[in-house]
């Protein structure tokens, strides 16, 4: 779908000829900075959802405890917001208070499993190895579904297996066991699952799997029984090597690991993150191709394609798409899949990203995201209401 | 570092803090009352909107050095793409790209005015001098003369986090490549070249001026010619000298004349003969050492007293201009790795009341009593967000009592606390 790309260049160009014919014309007028920015926001033709962060949330954390790479962010039935973040990857730099002998007196890390309520303020901290389960080498990936149950999966080495937890961190279920993943073709281990959604209707489990195998994994939700799985275009998954990504070649007929999503609409479609071959997929629930899309399609690398959230209008009209890779969310007309406007831009200021990794919408509409590498925050954006927005709206302070 | 013009800012001295402040972000000034004295301590707020994002998906790396001029616009240094991660965050300014929209390094040297637009960017290698492999402090001078130290070490990218500059982690903070599941691409080897040994100094535009020092080239602590990874410098204009902390491989304080860079007098702690034979590991239970281990800044009051940055001992030592020791004072006795005195700025109330104290090991701006040295609360813990830090290394004040500060590592920011009235 390079005629998404070429439209959305089109656009663009339309934009900036509008753009500068406003700005002449209130130049003209002697009007102010401000209202030029408005203007060549309308100039822009765009209606979108609007997004403002809120630089001052969350609040600080307790104890003097700090979040590593943070690569899970859920919304649960209260709008709570749940993250979960590499206790491991923080550096003798920052958490100098754990070191032994201590180096100073700031930091620790923080549990890797944090809830927050509205406000921000922190209330739960939990996780990490313990009796009658097998912590993930590297916890990746996290959802609250409908009974409450709080979901982690595992994306490093011998990683192969689903956690469930309680909302206060008592164990529930293990689905795979670590070490026993048999590839793409497995129906009872993972390969290194990066993300679950589950449909509360169907009591299912769709798990995004992962950095390891190549596919869609839909499991019973209770059970974790194996109920269907398939691969790029509803295919058997193949676990061959498919080499590097090349944006000139036509699209491989299978995922490209990591498998970084795989979210279910209200109307029953699956939409799947094909990270590094820059693609959305679309299934239906059973795994039938529907439609597929690419974005920002010559990002090499980590690829453009990391999380999907929904918007929280009841027909869920737009998709908000994370990319960690050119650091940016980018909001789709879900119907078409086309990019109607981005937001966010490189940095570690407020509405900025480095590595923005995970996305997810509470009940208001609100954004939040959450940054891997150093970026190492969560965000929220908060929801402005459907409103003229340029194509490429940069950072969106309050107030701008 | 160096501010020109001093300011009056009673305003700033005037608030007191009684209790707890109900403080977004929880990164302002807790007053400590010492000795039974009335909590009274400034107070700072972050404008977590400040600086305005950079165009052109520009992004800074490590900030090494922070100043504010006549103007008071701040002047930052940052080490640009040497200390971004190619694979994950210079998507840009690689070859090939691997990005489409983001992102590139800044250029090494940005001009911010108050407001926080973006005034000039300049910096990186040109014709007749040597850009520092890693810069250290910048300095801005009563004529708007930037200065820049050059103060980095040639070592291999594995050992990135191993050395002692301002920019450079005694632990390792990688790519963290487990982010994306993928491996790290290994980097090249860095061409072979000599360590850091000099200080440039160009236009406010970013001519080239003058160079003082060759890299690769120190005769130690006891040179006349020479220096050894300057780590920051400051002016005393008034007797046309530039006070030089020398360094981070030099254990002394060396002052030239500010026009030629001709050599005047050099000292090292206490006020004795700097000495480079090698030091065992700080340890906070033995004697302080009886010679600087780290100088990594220099700054000078209007009352003529000079301070010095002797970071790995995490202490600062005062001295008057031609040597004479004063005092000392330790800060966070039991910090190791990097140490807890990084930079210091000097309030710009007529007094100079303050010293702010960049802790980049600790995390956080310590406050002290400029006349008594005695802790009075510090600014800011360990963090990403807003008014958080991670590797605050650099502190300076505006006149109006704003105060800038920069990151190193992986913080790779510059903030901006205004006070509370």
């Amino acid at each position: 779908m390079t005629s998404l790309g070429r439209r959305r260049q089109s656009l663009d160009m339309q934009t900036r000829i509008i753009g500068i014919t406003f700005v002449a014309v209130l130049l003209a007028l002697g009007l102010s900075a401000r209202a030029l920015d408005q203007a060549a926001a309308q100039g822009g033709t765009v209606q979108a959802p609007r997004f403002e962060v809120d630089p001052m949330w969350p609040k600080p954390l307790p104890n003097g405890w700090l979040m590593g790479m943070t690569i899970g962010v859920g919304v649960d039935a209260r709008d709570h917001v749940w993250i979960v973040h590499r206790v491991d990857t923080l550096s003798a730099n920052e958490v100098g208070a754990a070191q032994n002998p201590p180096t100073g007196t700031c930091c620790k890390p923080a549990p890797p499993v944090l809830e927050f309520d509205t406000d921000g303020t922190l209330l739960h901290s939990w996780g990490g190895p313990g009796q009658g389960y097998e912590w993930p080498e590297s916890n990746h990936g996290i959802f609250i579904d409908h009974k409450g149950i709080v979901w982690l999966g595992g994306n490093v080495g011998a990683d192969a297996q689903i956690l469930k937890f309680t909302q206060e961190g008592k164990f529930v279920a293990q689905f795979g066991r670590s070490g026993q993943g048999k590839g793409s073709n497995d129906t009872v281990n993972f390969g290194r699952p990066a993300k679950i959604f589950v449909d509360p209707r169907q009591n299912e489990a769709y798990i995004a799997d992962g950095y390891l195998n190549k596919r869609v994994v839909v499991i019973d939700a209770d059970t974790g029984v194996f109920k269907r799985y398939w691969g790029a275009y509803g295919n058997k998954p193949d676990d061959t090597n498919p080499g590097p990504y090349d944006p000139n070649a036509p699209p491989i007929q299978q995922f490209r690991t990591p498998v970084h999503c795989s979210d279910l609409s209200v109307d029953n479609l699956v939409y799947v993150c094909d990270r590094p071959n820059n693609r959305l997929q679309v299934f239906t629930r059973e795994g039938k191709f529907v439609k597929e899309a690419f974005f920002f399609k010559k990002t090499l690398g980590d690829g453009a394609v990391w999380d999907v959230a929904f918007s929280k209008d009841p027909q869920q009209k737009y998709l908000y798409l994370a990319d960690g890779k050119n650091e940016r969310v980018n909001v789709l007309l879900r119907d078409t899949l086309e990019l109607l406007t981005s937001f966010g831009d490189g940095g570690r200021q407020p509405g900025q990203f480095f590595a923005v990794h995970s996305i997810a919408t509470d009940s208001k509409g609100n954004i939040f995201t959450t940054e891997t590498y150093e970026g190492r925050r969560l965000q929220k954006f908060v929801y402005k209401g459907i409103a003229q927005v340029p194509r490429n709206q940069g950072v969106v302070w309050p107030g701008k | 570092m160096q501010r020109t013009v001093g300011a009056t800012i009673a305003a700033l001295l005037a608030v007191t803090i009684g209790g707890a402040l109900a403080e977004p972000r929880g990164t302002n000034v807790v007053a400590q009352a010492r000795g039974g004295a009335a909590a009274q301590a400034p107070a700072f707020q972050v404008d977590p909107l400040w600086p305005k994002p950079l165009p052109n998906h520009w992004i800074l790396g490590s900030v090494t050095g922070v100043a504010v001029d006549s103007r008071d616009h701040i002047w930052i240094v940052h080490r640009g793409a040497d200390s971004l991660t190619a694979r994950t965050e210079n998507g840009l300014g690689t070859d090939p790209p691997t990005a489409e929209e983001c992102c590139r390094p800044a250029p090494a040297v940005l001009e911010f005015d108050s407001a926080g637009n973006l005034v000039s960017s300049w910096g990186g290698p040109g014709q007749g001098y040597d850009w520092p492999m890693t810069p250290g402090g910048i300095a801005v001078d009563a004529k708007g003369n930037v200065w820049i130290t050059a103060a980095g070490w040639p070592e291999p990218p594995a050992a990135r986090g191993g050395g002692a500059g301002r920019g450079r982690a005694a632990g390792a903070a990688g790519a963290g490549a487990a982010g994306a599941g993928a491996a790290p691409t290994p980097a090249p080897a860095p061409p072979a070249r000599p360590f850091d040994a000099h200080i440039l100094k160009f236009s406010p535009t970013g001519q080239f001026l003058q160079q003082f020092g060759k890299p690769g080239t120190s005769e130690g602590s006891a040179g006349k010619a020479t220096f050894n990874r300057p780590a920051g410098l400051a002016f005393d204009a008034s007797a046309n000298e530039i006070y030089v902390a020398d360094g981070y491989t030099n254990r002394r304080i060396v002052v030239l004349d500010a026009s030629t860079g001709a050599y005047k007098r050099h000292w090292g702690a206490y006020g004795t003969a700097p000495d480079d034979a090698t030091l065992p590991p700080y340890d906070p239970a033995a004697p302080p050492a009886k010679q600087f281990r780290t100088v990594g800044c220099v700054e000078l009051s209007q009352d003529g007293q000079v301070y010095v940055c002797d970071r790995q001992n995490n202490r600062i030592q005062v001295f008057r201009k031609d040597g004479t020791f004063v005092k000392e004072v330790i800060v966070s006795k039991g910090t190791l790795g990097n140490g807890s005195v990084w930079d210091i700025a000097l309030s710009p109330d007529a007094a100079q009341r303050y010293l702010f104290v960049a802790d980049g090991q600790n995390h956080t701006v310590a406050i002290l009593v400029r006349e008594t040295l005695a802790a009075n609360g510090t600014l800011g813990s360990g963090g990403r967000w807003p008014g958080a830090f991670y590797a605050v290394g650099s502190v300076a004040f505006d006149s109006k009592g704003n105060l800038y500060t920069g990151e190193t590592f992986e913080g790779k920011r510059v903030q901006k606390f205004a006070p509370r009235r």
